[in-house]
């Protein structure tokens, strides 16, 4: 029947067009994976908290394994990168240091913020003479590629002594509590390495500014000069036994522009007093500056995150209510005065500048994450996804205000890829940002 | 017979593309041949393609036909060496047609029930332009009553009121964590039911050739209290809307077209199609809670764009017609306006389909039509999603037809 052999022949092209041929990648790829003129073969993360992979107030197993060193290790793998190790807290104490989450929120629409910290790695507090307590971790052994290690400072990696002062360095030696003296310089330089990146510095100011300028003291610029030419000359030669390596640094964000400093403000104090039983004719919140006697406060002083959940302002007292009298007013700790934030962008510029021109003497990538931080910061669309420095809703900060979501990482995880690429004319793949999230609602 | 036609009405969910999201699958005869059928009185489907031709029919007669749509859509973001495609899904507009009335009278009656716009694009849930869309189920089906004058031997004008169904379901993540740690969503979904019009001329010259000239006007489909599910953290889910308004223009399409016939059993058939897609300035929601997300206006300033189509049938036998057409469509879409619920660009079409006439009342045609959309790089000015799309469509299609 010549009919069925058209009924069967209309079949067949059917199934053939079921079975077809979707459009090849080679119709939309742009990218081939190229190593460029750099070896990625053993890739070395160095740095602080924004290395290690903390957030939320804390350093935990979620937060490592969104950490950017990692994610662009997992890039490198299509150019020839190797495997990548990090001190994962172990699974049955993945609150590692404990950390942060919103509980609720509050009628007023601010979230209560409550402490996860039921399976921490935590294995004692050691009291170090001449320091202080320092809470300790359970060991980590085992290969190492991110050397993140939260609160160190630049000045910091030539200290012997500093194992036994961070907690989270002392983890990662061999050595007891109190019995460490490996510089974090020669800890990490211990093997050979082919690619490092190298982001320090933040906490060189950050300490001084997030105390409202009270107790830490910024690292003189000259001392960061020196300390970074020493750990860029370095770190260039490979580690023992290297054949010298190429890599990344990246400037210190404007810490004044991160939610720590911009979500309790003038004007949010002024609008809860205002909203408060006999508050409506406040005119002014007093604080006490650095230097001089208490005084209004102005947009231009900066108020930390913690005072909008410390529950002071208002509160009554002989002297006049907390922040509203000149005779009682926000303490300095809690403010970061006009001044304050003056010699804070200073340290910024100074350090940034180093930064910079030690990358171009030894010819490294530059990843410029205060511009990064800036632009993300005052609002930009990514996939749909409205990012920006907002405390919470903003998608790019976690609770804590300073360091990042694992979205936030992803995206600087991208700034590194980019620099690296551009330098070394290498062709390594940049994260899908979409599939990392933001800060977690209850 | 009639069974089997209804059989075809109630495959409900109906999808495709030709441009942008409307869709030219309204005959099998004339989508094997490149789409063209305004300047030709072919068959029970002028009813859409020129109701100015209903009335030089030669019989009466009823057809339903069936598409199915298989669309492959890969991206790649910029930047990224991952290639990702959409799902597998199989849209099946559906065609129906019926033509009353003596073929000795001047008056004759139509009926079409057709699928002129929809879309069917579904993406992985987590996919990198998730918080654009992760799917969107559109469709619009129009029910078209006709009226057909043959004022004179050469001249025949038509038209139709349409009564339009339309239905939306648009999906996507929405950037706020969950306590999983996934994406939150939303599903948008609606009906609406919008009426338009459906006109047509028809001459034929001195000369032989067949001229048709038809439009068919815009329906602005209005959803009114669709339903916003949001699948948002409960903390927050006082400050969501439930309900939305929304409209959406399917644009207004203006044809001309020519028959030639070199010979008795030839006929050549070529249209050019405008679409008025200016309409489409925006997709607007309007929700019915402001507190936390605001009524969103996404740009989409759609230009008008043209279609050309060329289409040849042979009568080989009286059992036997073979088709085979050409057409060329231009995109409605800017640079900078490409969203991946509709990754639109020019586009090839190729076609290709058969005839068959087992008795003088029954017949059965197939066609299998071929889109080539031509691969796009830009950004989205929106949602600054950036990359490449690249699409290609098979759709099979078949229509049982029989003359009274």
């Amino acid at each position: 029947m010549k009919s069925q052999y058209f009924y069967k022949s209309v079949l067949a092209l059917a199934i053939l067009g079921l079975a077809s041929c979707k459009p090849s990648a080679e119709s939309v790829n742009t990218v081939v994976p190229n190593k460029g003129n750099a070896d990625f073969s053993r890739y070395i993360a160095v740095g602080n908290s924004l290395t290690s992979g903390y957030a939320d107030g804390g350093l935990y197993l979620d937060g490592q394994k969104n950490s950017f060193p990692l994610m662009i290790a997992e890039q490198m793998k299509t150019v020839g990168g190797g495997s990548f190790s990090t001190a994962f807290f172990q699974d049955s104490q993945s609150d590692g240091s404990g950390y942060k989450y919103i509980a609720g929120f509050n009628a007023d629409g601010t979230p209560k913020i409550a402490d996860q910290n039921t399976h921490t790695a935590v294995r004692g507090q050691v009291t170090i003479p001449g320091f202080g307590n320092v809470t300790l971790f359970t060991k980590y052994t085992g290969d190492l590629n991110n050397y993140g290690v939260p609160g160190i400072k630049l000045a910091h990696i030539t200290y012997a002594p500093y194992g036994n002062l961070n907690g989270f360095y002392e983890r990662l030696l061999p050595g007891n509590a109190g019995t460490n003296n490996t510089k974090y310089l020669d800890f990490v330089t211990a093997k050979p390495f082919t690619f490092f990146s190298m982001w320090l510095g933040n906490n060189d100011i950050l300490g001084y500014a997030t105390g409202g300028g009270v107790g830490d003291v910024p690292t003189p610029k000259g001392d960061f000069a020196a300390l970074y030419n020493l750990a860029v000359s370095t770190l260039k030669k490979g580690g023992t036994g290297g054949a010298g390596a190429k890599g990344v640094v990246a400037t210190i964000p404007d810490v004044t522009a991160t939610a720590y400093f911009r979500t309790v403000t003038l004007a949010s104090i002024l609008a809860t007093v205002h909203a408060s039983s006999g508050g409506a004719a406040v005119e002014n919140i007093y604080i006490q500056p650095a230097s001089g006697p208490a005084r209004p406060a102005t947009a231009a002083d900066l108020f930390i995150l913690p005072l909008g959940s410390a529950g002071l302002i208002g509160k009554a007292d002989p002297k006049g209510p907390y922040g509203l009298s000149p005779y009682n007013p926000i303490e300095n700790k809690y403010v970061l005065d006009k001044d304050e934030v003056a010699i804070v962008n200073d340290y910024v510029a100074s350090y940034n500048a180093t930064i910079r021109s030690v990358a171009a003497a030894n010819d490294l990538a530059i990843m410029d994450a205060n511009a990064m931080l800036k632009e993300y910061g005052s609002g930009k669309v990514v996939n749909g996804a409205v990012v920006s420095g907002a405390y919470i809703t903003g998608n790019l900060f976690s609770l804590d205000g300073v360091h990042l979501t694992p979205m936030g990482y992803a995206i600087t995880a991208n700034g590194f890829i980019n620099a690296i690429n551009a330098k070394y004319g290498s062709s390594i793949p940049i994260v899908d940002v979409t599939k990392y999230r933001g800060v977690k609602f209850p | 017979m009639k069974k089997i036609l209804l059989s075809f009405l109630m495959v409900i969910p109906v999808w495709g593309f030709s441009q942008s999201f409307q869709v030219n699958l309204q005959g099998q005869k004339q989508t094997a041949m490149g789409g063209a059928g305004t300047g030709v009185a072919m068959d029970e489907a002028s009813v859409f393609f020129n109701p100015g031709a209903v009335s030089f029919l030669k019989q009466n007669g009823v057809q339903g036909g069936v598409n199915g749509i298989m669309l492959k859509t890969a991206f790649s973001q910029t930047g990224s060496n991952l290639t990702e495609h959409n799902q597998n899904k199989l849209p099946t507009p559906f065609a129906a047609y019926a033509v009353f009335g003596s073929p000795e009278n001047r008056l004759r009656f139509g009926i079409g029930v057709y699928t002129p716009f929809g879309g069917a694009m579904h993406w992985d849930p987590n996919w990198t332009g998730k918080y654009a869309v992760t799917s969107l189920d559109l469709q619009a089906i129009y029910i078209q009553p006709t009226l057909s004058l043959k004022i004179s031997d050469n001249i025949g004008i038509g038209g139709g009121l349409v009564y339009s169904l339309g239905k939306v379901d648009l999906q996507r993540a929405i950037p706020i964590t969950l306590n999983n740690g996934e994406s939150s969503t939303a599903q948008l979904k609606g009906t609406s039911k919008d009426f338009g019009w459906n006109a047509g001329i028809y001459v034929k010259t001195l000369s032989g050739i067949s001229i048709g000239l038809t439009h068919r006007s815009k329906v602005n489909a209005t959803v009114k209290d669709g339903d916003a599910n949001f699948n948002i953290p409960d903390a927050l889910r006082s400050t969501f809307p439930t309900k939305f308004n929304a409209t959406l223009p399917l644009p207004a399409t203006s044809t001309l077209g020519f028959g030639f016939y070199p010979s008795e059993k030839t006929t050549i058939a070529l249209d050019i199609n405008w679409v008025q897609w200016h309409v489409y300035k925006d997709l607007s929601f309007d929700y019915d809670n402001n507190a936390r997300i605001p009524d969103t206006h996404s740009p989409r300033n759609y230009k008008d764009a043209a279609t050309f189509r060329l289409g040849i049938e042979n009568k080989a036998n009286s059992f036997l017609a073979l088709r085979a057409g050409i057409g060329y469509a231009l995109t409605p879409v800017n640079d900078g306006y490409v969203t991946p619920e509709v990754p639109d660009a020019n586009r090839l079409l190729l076609s290709a389909g058969i005839g068959l006439k087992p008795s003088e009342r029954f017949g059965v045609d197939f066609s299998f039509l071929y889109e080539n959309v031509l691969a796009r790089s830009g950004t989205n000015i929106e949602t600054g999603l950036s990359g490449t799309f690249k699409t290609v469509a098979y759709i099979p299609g078949v229509a049982l037809s029989y003359k009274f």
